[in-house]
C-alpha cells in the first residue's frame, strides 16, 4: 500500500478521539507521576481516584447543582480530599520502611479494592453516563468527519494543566520546595521544609489531578465501577513510557497511547492490545528511566 | 492477682495441650481429617480443594516475594500456563493418547500429559521472561511482570494462533477411567479432591525442601540484603532467575489443578487481578513465614466463604480484605502465621522469655522444643522470620543475620548476632 492511499484512513475525528483519549490519560498519569517523583509511591489506587471523580461529578451534576463545571471542580477536590486523608492516615506509616516501597504498593492495592466496592455500593454496579455541557455539546465536521466538540475542551484543558504544572513546578515557591525535596528528602527536611505535610499536599494535588481526570471525562464515557481497575493499568503504561516522575513524559506517554487505542485497531487488527503491554516492557527492560526521565522536565 | 493467676492456669493448660502434640500424633489427625472431609458435604470438599489450589498458587508467589523480596504482579500468567496446557492437550491430544494406552486409563494419562505439557510451557515462558524481569528491583519489577502478565492476558485473548480460544476460554473435560470393574469419574469432588492433596503435598513437601535448602538459604540472604549477598559471593540476579522458574513452576502446577477444578481455562487467569489473590494471600497470612500463603488462602476463601452466607455482605468481600490486607500491612505484618504464633507463646508463657521479643531471634532459639512440641511446624516457620519484622527499627545494617545463622550455605561465613534487638510486636 503507497502512503498517500493511507492518509485518507485516518481521519480528523479519529485523532481528536486519540488526543482525547490521551488527554483522559495524561490527567490521571500526571498525578501519579507526581506522586511517585516526589513521595517514591506508586499508587495503585490512582485509577480509583480517577472513577472516584467520575463518580462524584455524576453525583453532584444530578442531584446538587445543574452545573458541569461547578460539579467537575467539586468532584476534583473531593478526590484531592480522599487522597490527602489516604496520605495521611495510611501512606505516611510506610516511609522509613526497608521494603517501603513494596509496602505502598499493596497497601495502595488495599485501597483500590475499598474503593471500587464503596463506589458499588454507594452507586451500585450499573454504568452512568452524562451529556457533555450544553455550550459544548455540538458536532464539528472537520474534513469529512465528525466528532463532539467537547473533545476539543478536554484537550485543551489537558494542554493547560500541563502547563500550569509546569509553571507551578518551576517558577513558584512551593514547586522549588517540591523539586529540592523530590532530590533530596533529608537535607530539604534540614532546611526546614516540613516534608509530612509536603507529602500530604503533593499527594492531594495528584489525586486532585486523577479526580479532575474522571469528571471532565465523565461525559465521554459511560462510568461504572470496572473503570478504575482499566484505566490504572493505561496509566501505569503511560507513566512507564513517559518515564515515572516526569510530567512532559506523562503527556507525550498518554498522546501516544490515546492514539494508540484510536488509531491502532484500524492498522493492526491482531495483537493490538499487546503493544502497549510489549511498548512497557522493552522500555522498562531498555530506558527504564522513562522516554523522558526526570521530575519538573 | 487473680487474672495472674488465671494467666498461669491457662498457660499450664496450654502446655498440657502442646505436650500431647507429637509430630505423629499432629500428622496423624491431619491426615485422618483429610480423609472424613473427603465424605463430607460436596459443597465443603469443593471449598476445600479450592483452598488447597490457592494455598499452592500463594506459596508459589512467596517463594519469590518472602524468600527474594521480589513482588510479582504476573504470576497469572503462569497459573494460566498450566491451565491452558492441560486444557488445550484434553480437547486435542485425547485421542491420540487413548490410541498409545488404550481407552480404559486415557483420560488419566491425558491428565498426566496435559500437566506435563502445561508445566512444560510455563518454564518456556518462565527462562525468558524470568531472566528479562530479574535484572530490575523493587517497583520495577512489579511492573514489568505486570506488563509480561498483561501482554499474555492480551494474546489469549486475541488467540493469534487458534489455541486458546479468545475471551470464553478452553472447556476442560477430564472424563472417567474405566477399570473394567468400576469406572472412575476424574472430575468427580472426591476423586479430584483426593488427586489434589496428594498434588498439593507433594508439592508444597518439595518446595519446603528447596526452602531449606542451601538454596533456599541463599534466597534468604538476598532478600535480607541484596548487596551483602552479592559481597559474599552469590549471583544475585542468576539466583532471582532460578528462583523464578521454580516459583513458576509451584504456581504452574496450581494452574493445572486449577483448570481441572474449574472445568475451564479462562483468560482471567492471567489478569492481574488473578495475580493479585496470591498477594492478598499471602500479605494476610504473612509473607515470612513457610506457611503464610497457606494459611493465608485458607483465611482468604474461608472468610469470603463465610462472607457469602449473608446475602447483603455477599457483594461486598473484596471490601472486607482490601482493609485486611491495609490493616496487615500497617500494624502487623507477621500476618495470621505471626498472630497465631504470638497467640501460642503467650498461652505457652514462652513469650514472657523474650520479653515479647518474637521477631526472628527469639523464635530461632526456642526452634529445638517447638519442633518437639507442634510437628516442626513453628520451626520451619522460624528460620526464614528473619530481620523482616525487625526492619521498621533499622533502617540497614545486619538485617541478614539472623537467618545466615540458622543454616551453613553458602553463607555461613556471614557474622551471627542473635543479640541484635528486636522490633516489639506485642500490640
Amino acid at each position: 500500500m503507497s502512503l498517500p492511499s493511507l492518509v485518507p484512513l485516518i481521519g480528523i475525528a479519529d485523532v481528536v478521539i486519540g488526543l482525547s483519549l490521551g488527554s483522559r490519560l495524561f490527567l490521571i498519569a500526571v498525578g501519579l507521576s507526581l506522586i511517585f517523583g516526589v513521595l517514591g509511591v506508586l499508587n495503585f489506587a490512582h485509577g480509583g481516584f480517577y472513577m472516584l471523580g467520575a463518580y462524584v461529578t455524576l453525583a453532584v451534576v444530578t442531584s446538587v447543582v445543574d452545573n458541569f463545571w461547578l460539579a467537575a471542580v467539586a468532584g476534583a477536590l473531593a478526590v484531592g480530599v480522599v487522597g490527602a486523608v489516604i496520605e495521611f492516615a495510611a501512606i505516611r506509616r510506610l516511609y522509613d520502611r526497608v521494603d517501603a516501597d513494596l509496602d505502598q504498593l499493596i497497601v495502595t492495592f488495599g485501597f483500590v479494592l475499598v474503593i471500587h466496592e464503596t463506589v458499588r455500593f454507594v452507586w451500585g454496579s450499573g454504568s452512568y453516563s452524562i451529556d457533555p455541557p450544553d455550550v459544548f455539546n455540538f458536532s464539528v465536521s472537520l474534513g469529512g468527519s465528525t466528532f463532539n466538540a467537547y473533545r476539543l475542551v478536554v484537550i485543551g484543558l489537558a494542554v493547560a494543566v500541563l502547563v500550569s504544572l509546569w509553571l507551578f513546578i518551576t517558577r513558584t515557591y512551593f514547586g522549588s520546595l517540591v523539586r529540592g525535596t523530590s532530590s533530596d528528602r533529608e537535607m530539604a527536611s534540614m532546611l526546614g521544609v516540613d516534608v509530612p505535610r509536603l507529602y500530604t499536599g503533593v499527594f492531594f494535588l495528584g489525586s486532585v489531578l486523577a479526580g479532575l481526570g474522571g469528571a471532565l471525562s465523565a461525559p465521554l464515557q459511560s462510568t461504572s465501577p470496572a473503570l478504575g481497575d482499566q484505566v490504572i493499568i493505561d496509566a501505569f503504561i503511560v507513566v512507564v513510557i513517559g518515564g515515572l516522575g516526569s510530567m512532559s513524559g506523562a503527556f507525550v506517554g498518554a498522546m501516544l497511547i490515546g492514539m494508540m487505542q484510536s488509531l491502532g485497531p484500524q492498522f493492526i487488527s491482531a495483537g493490538s492490545i499487546a503493544i502497549p503491554f510489549l511498548a512497557m516492557v522493552i522500555v522498562l527492560l531498555f530506558r527504564p528511566e522513562g522516554l523522558f526521565g526526570g521530575i519538573g522536565e | 492477682m487473680s487474672a495472674t493467676d488465671t494467666g498461669g492456669r491457662v498457660r499450664a493448660f496450654g502446655a498440657a495441650v502442646a505436650d500431647g502434640w507429637t509430630p505423629e500424633r499432629f500428622g496423624l489427625l491431619a491426615a485422618i481429617g483429610l480423609v472424613l472431609l473427603a465424605f463430607g458435604p460436596t459443597f465443603q470438599v469443593y471449598l476445600f480443594t479450592d483452598f488447597l489450589v490457592v494455598a499452592l498458587f500463594a506459596l508459589g508467589f512467596n517463594l519469590l516475594y518472602g524468600y527474594t523480596g521480589l513482588l510479582s504482579f504476573g504470576h497469572g500468567m503462569f497459573y494460566a500456563g498450566g491451565a491452558y496446557g492441560l486444557a488445550i492437550v484434553l480437547r486435542d491430544l485425547s485421542p491420540v493418547v487413548a490410541d498409545v494406552v488404550g481407552a480404559g486409563i486415557a483420560p488419566l494419562a491425558t491428565f498426566v500429559v496435559g500437566g506435563v505439557v502445561g508445566l512444560t510451557l510455563v518454564v518456556a515462558v518462565a527462562v525468558p521472561v524470568g531472566w528479562l524481569s530479574v535484572r530490575l528491583e523493587e517497583i520495577y519489577f512489579a511492573l514489568i511482570t505486570l506488563a509480561f502478565g498483561m501482554l499474555g492476558y492480551s494474546l489469549i485473548i486475541q488467540d493469534p494462533a487458534g489455541l486458546t480460544n479468545g475471551t470464553d476460554g478452553v472447556i476442560v473435560l477430564l472424563g472417567s477411567v474405566d477399570l473394567g470393574a468400576a469406572s472412575v469419574r476424574l472430575g468427580g469432588r472426591q476423586v479430584y479432591y483426593a488427586l489434589t492433596v496428594v498434588t498439593v503435598l507433594a508439592t508444597t513437601y518439595g518446595v519446603w525442601r528447596v526452602v531449606n535448602s542451601p538454596f533456599g538459604t541463599v534466597c534468604k540472604a538476598i532478600r535480607e540484603s541484596p548487596d551483602r549477598a552479592s559481597a559474599l559471593g552469590i549471583d544475585v540476579r542468576h539466583h532471582r532467575w532460578m528462583t523464578f522458574i521454580v516459583s513458576a513452576v509451584v504456581v504452574g502446577i496450581a494452574g493445572v489443578l486449577r483448570a481441572g477444578l474449574a472445568s475451564v481455562a479462562s483468560p482471567g487467569l492471567t489478569h492481574w487481578s488473578t495475580s493479585a489473590i496470591a498477594v492478598i494471600a499471602t500479605v494476610i497470612g504473612g509473607a515470612t513465614y513457610f506457611s503464610g500463603p497457606i494459611v493465608g488462602a485458607f483465611v482468604f476463601l474461608y472468610i469470603r466463604w463465610a462472607i457469602s452466607r449473608f446475602p447483603t455482605l455477599e457483594a461486598y468481600w473484596e471490601l472486607f480484605f482490601g482493609a485486611l490486607l491495609i490493616a496487615v500491612v500497617l500494624f502487623f505484618k507477621q500476618g495470621a502465621v505471626g498472630g497465631l504464633l504470638l497467640l501460642r507463646d503467650r498461652l505457652l508463657g514462652d513469650g514472657d522469655a523474650g520479653g515479647g521479643d518474637s521477631g526472628g531471634g527469639s523464635e530461632a532459639a526456642d526452634s529445638g522444643d517447638s519442633a518437639a512440641t507442634d510437628g516442626g511446624r513453628a520451626a520451619d516457620d522460624a528460620t526464614i522470620d528473619g530481620g523482616r519484622a525487625a526492619d521498621d527499627a533499622t533502617i540497614d545494617g545486619g538485617r541478614a543475620a539472623d537467618d545466615e545463622t540458622t543454616d551453613g550455605g553458602p553463607t555461613a561465613g556471614a557474622p551471627g548476632d542473635d543479640s541484635r534487638p528486636h522490633r516489639g510486636d506485642d500490640s
